[in-house]
């Protein structure tokens, strides 16, 4: 079976640092990948440049097979790769309607925003999301983290992305807003969207994941099913580099 | 009522709290020959307000519009008075000449990334040069009829019928569009607030109603006629009205206010940042370029020292009409009531005697005492 997403022997350096050091992973329809490593592993790096924020150096993505290259963030979105950055990447001076549909706003036909039509189908979505989020109208500053992530994940939605790429989607959330987004990512993989999980919260790749793969500076320590290995084995993989048995050397 | 709007009634408030205050003392301050003056004198002003919100909402900053004002106000005067060009053809070499230098300011800001601090402080000194190199510091006197009309004054204004019929139009645009608003609003399935449609239709044509009324009531001794709305106050109107459409209404302007909130975000939703802050630099450019022709109509002639100083009166227009330095939030109808409380605080202290060292006092602490109320708001 072609892969939804594939990287091969991807490479990214700054100057003499290799941040990307020949990576390769695959994704497929409805996995969720989690993609684990310490600060500077080079997670962050990997997620930017298949949302299209940073050039790749050498290497390749394919997308279903096809090979693909990403000039800017608008392509990333256009090939239907969803990008949910650790910072959220939201205008927080927006509401939530404007935010879900930066940068792909609907237009009347003159040409001008059409927020009337932009609001109808965002308040069916967020109501689908989190029943309780009616504040949509108020500046996304003003909403709760679990909020603001509703809002970045339903873009994955509207506009229908088959790989969502989530940067740390529980760093600062509280429990119940935890679980709300472990639901909703759940969702998501059920309706056949591929998801790339960057996290280093152990509860969440074993609730979520179906792999995962551990990076270690630039380079790909193992990848794994996640029912095959225990939590121990992957913290040693993420501190010490060495791929437990269960992991092929990839 | 949301925080914005909810701002802008305060500025209100306060602009008539001063203009009652300054009443008192003087007694003179609430004619419709002063207010007259004051609409004149505060549109050049505005006109560059309400490009320079936009330029602040982004992050940015232009301290170079004052000298871009001079250079392309003689520009346009040499021009015609001693390279005998046709109006039209000076003017379009005006704006042409703005539009190049905004082209060239964006360019450096938004691809070199040179912060725009840096780059316009260099135009500030830069185009006032090229203002006194133009026509070597010698005025350039404008005599074209209907290119001084624009400045208003005597023969600058539309005349009680004309103020009239402009009225209605402006009414009729009010409750044109709330409609469009309201009906585009139940096609997608909303309920319209009825009642918010209606306060806004009201208000704004009485407000319509006041301004025109008070306008045609100022004669000139010797007039049979009253004056009615002076074509500055006019041109600063339409300014507005096509700026707030285009801040609110249009894919640029919802990424302005993006690129202000979060440059970042903006950049990673696939916004075209470089080239919006391009566009930005040209509209400011141009505003300018038209505030230069209202400018140089006022003076009658262009002058190497026009427009001196006026970068930090412009942005303290757009700072006191709400517009955070921080960027991504302020309006475009906020700086009209930054620039006219300035110009009436100005106005208000001549007309009382108060010396120009005390008046520029007076006015740098009323930029301050508008940030600080906002910050005390916030908290």
């Amino acid at each position: 079976m072609t892969a939804l997403l594939e990287v091969r022997e991807a490479r990214k350096s700054f100057g003499g640092v290799h941040a990307v050091d020949g990576v390769s992973l695959s994704l497929a329809p409805g996995e969720v990948l989690a993609v684990l490593g310490h600060n500077g592993a080079g997670k962050s790096t990997l997620m930017q440049m298949l949302a299209g924020a940073l050039p790749f150096d050498g290497g390749q993505l394919r997308l279903n097979g096809e090979a693909v290259k990403f000039a800017s963030p608008a392509d990333s979105r256009a090939a239907g790769i969803e990008t949910i950055h650790q910072k959220l990447a939201l205008a927080d001076n927006l509401d939530s309607v404007a935010n879900l549909f930066l940068g792909r706003e609907l237009r009347s036909r003159f040409g001008l925003l059409d927020d009337a039509a932009m609001r109808a189908a965002a308040v069916p979505l967020f109501a689908r999301l989190n029943p309780n989020f009616k504040n949509i109208a108020d500046p996304v500053m003003s909403l709760s983290g679990g909020q603001r992530q509703v809002v970045a994940i339903a873009r994955a939605l509207q506009f229908k992305a088959r790989v969502l790429i989530m940067d740390e989607p529980c760093a600062a959330l509280g429990p119940a807003e935890t679980a709300m987004v472990h639901d909703l990512i759940r969702r998501l993989s059920a309706e056949g969207v591929g998801i790339l999980l960057v996290t280093h919260d152990m509860p969440d790749v074993f609730a979520l994941s179906h792999r995962l793969t551990v990076m270690k500076t630039g380079r790909v320590v193992g990848t794994c099913r996640t029912a095959d290995v225990t939590e121990d084995e992957v913290l040693a993989m993420i501190i010490a580099g060495k791929p437990a048995a269960a992991c092929l050397p990839a | 009522m949301n925080a914005q709007t909810q701002r802008l009634a305060v500025m209100a408030a306060v602009l008539v709290a001063i203009a009652i205050g300054f009443h008192v003392l003087t007694g003179s301050f609430l004619t419709a020959e002063n207010l007259y003056n004051i609409a004149q004198q505060t549109a050049v002003v505005g006109i560059v307000a309400s490009g320079m919100a936009l330029i602040i909402v982004a992050r940015q900053i232009d301290l170079a519009v004052g000298s871009l004002l001079g250079a392309v106000g003689v520009l346009m005067a040499w021009l015609q008075y001693t390279q005998g060009w046709s109006v039209v053809a000076s003017l379009f070499a005006g704006l042409g000449f703005a539009l190049v230098i905004g082209l060239f300011q964006g360019w450096l800001s938004a691809v070199i990334g040179i912060p725009s601090f840096v780059v316009t402080l260099g135009g500030l000194v830069s185009l006032r040069g090229v203002a006194f190199l133009v026509a070597d510091g010698k005025t350039q006197p404008v005599t074209e009829p209907w290119l001084l009309a624009l400045g208003g004054g005597l023969d600058g204004s539309l005349g009680e019928r004309g103020s009239w019929m402009l009225g209605a139009a402006l009414i009729a645009l009010i409750w044109v569009w709330q409609f469009v608003q309201r009906r585009a609003l139940m096609r997608a399935g909303g309920t319209p607030d009825g009642k918010s449609g209606l306060i806004h239709g009201v208000l704004g044509t009485l407000a319509v109603i006041a301004v025109v009324a008070v306008f045609n009531a100022y004669k000139i001794e010797g007039q049979e006629q009253g004056q009615g709305l002076p074509l500055p106050l006019v041109i600063w109107v339409a300014v507005v009205i096509a700026l707030g459409f285009i801040a609110k209404h249009t894919r640029f302007g919802r990424y302005v206010y993006a690129i202000g909130g979060n440059p970042d975000a903006a950049r990673l939703a696939g916004i075209p940042v470089k080239r919006v802050m391009i566009q930005l630099n040209l509209l400011l450019a141009a505003l300018v370029a038209l505030a230069a022709v209202v400018a140089m109509a006022r003076l009658n002639a262009g002058t190497n020292s026009m427009g001196t100083g006026m970068e930090l009166t412009v942005i303290a227009a757009a700072v006191i009409g709400g517009v955070s330095l921080a960027g991504g939030s302020g309006s475009v109808a906020g700086t009209v009531l930054g620039a006219l409380i300035i110009q009436s605080i100005d106005s208000g202290l001549l007309l009382t005697d108060v010396s120009i060292g005390w008046r520029m006092v007076v006015l740098g602490q009323v930029l301050v005492a508008a940030v600080v109320f906002d910050r005390v708001v916030q908290k």
